[in-house]
């Protein structure tokens, strides 16, 4: 039994460990470039200080961004230390002969663009064009990066969803679509609200949303796509701004490395007061959860060890105490103590050879029992928390109907703006990141059995250090004598 | 048989017991000479001290004072489990075989201590036991046959000191008979050291030489 847990121990452990480490490269974290809200502050200060006109100053005012040049430099430069990444654009567009949805809590009117972590006075498309628009454009650079996909309020009603692939393809809202009688495969018309110039879209999906107060004009699509609604000065001859970059790391450990090396090859993003900011929340949620499990299994291996070592010595004391005469006679016939004690190993590390043999055989099913009740507690609770923290427990996405493939995202980058190859889709990220969660790989390794018999037989040895003293303290005359 | 004359010579020793404050005076300075070759009985009354001074010899105790040398080399110079292994075996009156070995089993053990690695039924055979009593656990066998076998493991050492504690305390005359022949013979033809602790005068006077233990005293 004590060998069992000692093995479920160490299988736990081994588990965590390769949990760990395979957490280490599936949510290895994520690294954003943002507007770097506290040097813009201060630079705010100190132009108001100055006595500058704080409207002047406002109207002058830009949002720090990311061209799309820049953040696929990054990328295709930094492909050993990224596994995917994301960027949007936004921009707004009028509705030529379509009709808007009214929403609750909306106008109907300007830039509602989603997921924004810019303050109102930043935000990218305030200009008076933007503000009489009746539609929002959002573009992704994959479907499965949108907000409302990761957080599961929006579901795909119908059609498929878009990639870098789908140029001029758009994922309506079914209100939306409903209005203006539109259906997957229809074509409709945008105007850019700057150069009024018509864009037509195909409908290429057409999603539900749960949110009871979203904004049903927020047409998503593709990031070129979605530049094309832009000002001729924001569109800069295809070298748009992007927002919300994010790089999502192979390894979490790299992402430091990989922030020191885009400060020093990128200067221009610090002067741009942007800057490039780690977030290992979620693997550090989960390895803190993995961690506790493996604690769990440290404790466990301790008790077991501890009481082990216990339960052997008084085995063991019980049995030279039985065999007190026989060791006597032995000595009497010129027997050292020392072979004495060396017969009573041998005899213990070939019963715990055999019991180890066998605890090899059942302690992997025991290790499956304790793992799942520890999985079930600890686990599920950092599932729980991961959903707090991140919005969305990462099921579903990686289901979706003709799921993003690499190969077509491969095509698009080089037809467009040359986007360098990714290892895997978001889709394969968030099935991995749910996978994370409630998997432990539990079969023993032969380093576990290693460990088995090499923590046992020092267990055996430990627990004849008491025994071998009363055997040494022992006088063959005194034995015999008290036999006799 | 070696023709080598070995010698145990007991010098001055003495040893006490202490029981509370008093000290209770078991041998008082005891010097003898044991030769190879030879019988010794060593008899006395019951509490004279023959035990003790069988296992002073044997090295199953510590000497407290004077010395014990065999063909001159001091007990006090090697460890009792070496002098042991080397210089003596022992009978007991008990027998004190192991109970979960079988009777070949025990005499096995004697001589894979000094690494002879013999066959046991050799010795077995010189006692009167047979080959199938040999295979039988020692506690299925009679009193008498448990002392030979006790006997056989003392042939199957290369000792040259032979220690028998009352050797013929439990068997019949018949048996008795056979064992102090094999104790001669050990003696006489195995050129060995046999000293027997006995009270029974009739053993004693089979014996070459017979030294009586009185109040710790040899004579």
């Amino acid at each position: 039994m004590m060998a069992n847990l000692v093995l479920a121990a160490f299988i736990i452990k081994s588990a965590v460990s390769a949990q760990m480490d395979y957490a280490k490269s599936t949510l290895g974290g994520t690294v954003s470039i943002q507007a770097d809200m506290e040097t813009i502050r201060e630079t705010q200060k100190s132009e108001l200080s100055e006595g500058n006109d704080p409207r002047e100053m406002f109207k002058s005012m830009s949002r720090p961004s990311v061209s799309v040049e820049t953040a696929n430099k990054i990328i295709s430069t930094h492909t050993d230390y990224i596994r995917d990444y994301s960027y949007v654009v936004s921009a707004s567009a009028n509705a030529n002969n379509l009709e808007t949805v009214e929403t609750k809590g909306f106008s109907g009117k300007g830039n509602n663009f989603p997921g924004m972590n810019f303050p109102d006075e930043l935000s990218s498309d305030s200009s008076d064009a933007s503000l009489d628009a009746d539609i929002t454009i959002a573009g992704f650079n994959a479907y499965a990066y949108i907000d409302g996909v990761e957080n599961e309020t929006i579901t795909l009603k119908d059609g498929t969803y878009f990639d870098e692939d789908a140029t001029d393809s758009a994922l309506i809202s079914y209100e939306f679509s409903e209005l203006n009688s539109l259906k997957v495969g229809d074509e409709f018309t945008l105007k850019n609200v700057y150069s009024e110039t018509e864009i037509t879209l195909t409908v290429i999906g057409i999603y539900d949303t749960s949110e009871s107060r979203a904004d049903a004009n927020i047409i998503y699509m593709n990031t070129s796509t979605a530049a094309k609604f832009l000002s001729a000065s924001d569109y800069n001859d295809g070298n748009y701004s992007v927002e919300n970059v994010k790089f999502y790391m192979l390894n979490s450990d790299n992402a430091e490395e990989f922030v020191e090396k885009i400060n020093a090859d990128f200067s221009e993003l610090s002067e741009n007061n942007l800057k490039v900011t780690v977030d290992t929340s979620e693997y550090d949620n989960i390895s803190s959860s993995i961690e506790s499990v493996s604690s769990f299994a440290d404790t466990i291996l301790i008790i077991v060890i501890i009481a082990s070592i216990i339960i052997i010595t008084l085995i063991v004391t019980i049995n030279v105490k039985d065999r007190r005469y026989e060791i006597g006679v032995l000595m009497s016939l010129g027997a050292d103590k020392k072979n004495v004690i060396g017969q009573i190993a041998t005899e213990l590390l070939l019963v715990g050879t055999f019991g180890f043999l066998l605890a090899s055989v059942t302690g992997t099913a025991l290790a499956g029992v304790l793992s799942d009740h520890i999985l079930e507690t600890q686990v599920a609770s950092s599932a729980e928390q991961s959903e707090k923290n991140f919005g969305r427990p990462g099921a579903g996405v990686g289901n979706m109907p003709g799921g993003s493939s690499n190969n077509s995202r491969k095509n698009q980058a080089s037809k467009t703006t040359d986007m360098p190859e990714m290892p895997n889709s978001p889709s394969d990220l968030l099935k991995n990141r749910n996978e994370t969660n409630v998997e432990l790989d539990l079969n023993a390794k032969p380093e576990d059995y290693l460990l088995l018999f090499l923590t046992g037989y020092l267990v055996i040895i430990l627990a004849l250090i008491l025994p071998s003293v009363s055997i040494m303290r022992y006088q063959p005359k005194e034995i015999l004598a008290g036999k006799e | 048989m070696s023709d080598k004359k070995n010698v145990l010579v007991v010098e001055n020793l003495s040893y006490s017991y202490k029981n509370g404050d008093h000290e209770q005076k078991i041998l008082d300075n005891i010097n003898a000479e044991f030769k190879s070759g030879k019988v010794y009985a060593i008899v006395g009354e019951s509490g004279s001290g023959k035990t003790t001074l069988l296992s002073l010899i044997s090295a199953l105790d510590k000497l407290q004072s004077g010395d014990i040398k065999f063909n001159n080399k001091s007990l006090k110079k090697i460890s009792g489990q070496e002098f042991r292994l080397k210089y003596v075996n022992i009978v007991f009156q008990s027998y004190n075989l192991i109970k979960y070995m079988t009777a070949a089993e025990n005499v096995q053990v004697a001589s894979d201590f000094d690494g002879r690695k013999t066959d046991p039924n050799i010795y077995l055979k010189k006692v009167g036991i047979t080959e199938d009593e040999g295979k039988r656990l020692v506690n299925k066998l009679s009193g008498g046959q448990q002392q030979r076998v006790a006997i056989a493991r003392a042939l199957a050492s290369a000792s040259p000191i032979i220690m028998a504690d009352e050797p013929t305390g439990n068997l019949d005359e018949e048996t008795e008979e056979k064992i102090i022949e094999i104790f001669k013979d050990l003696a006489h033809k195995e050129n060995k050291i046999v000293i027997i602790v006995t009270h029974s005068r009739q053993v004693a006077d089979k014996a070459d030489k017979i030294l009586t233990l009185r109040r710790g005293k040899l004579s």
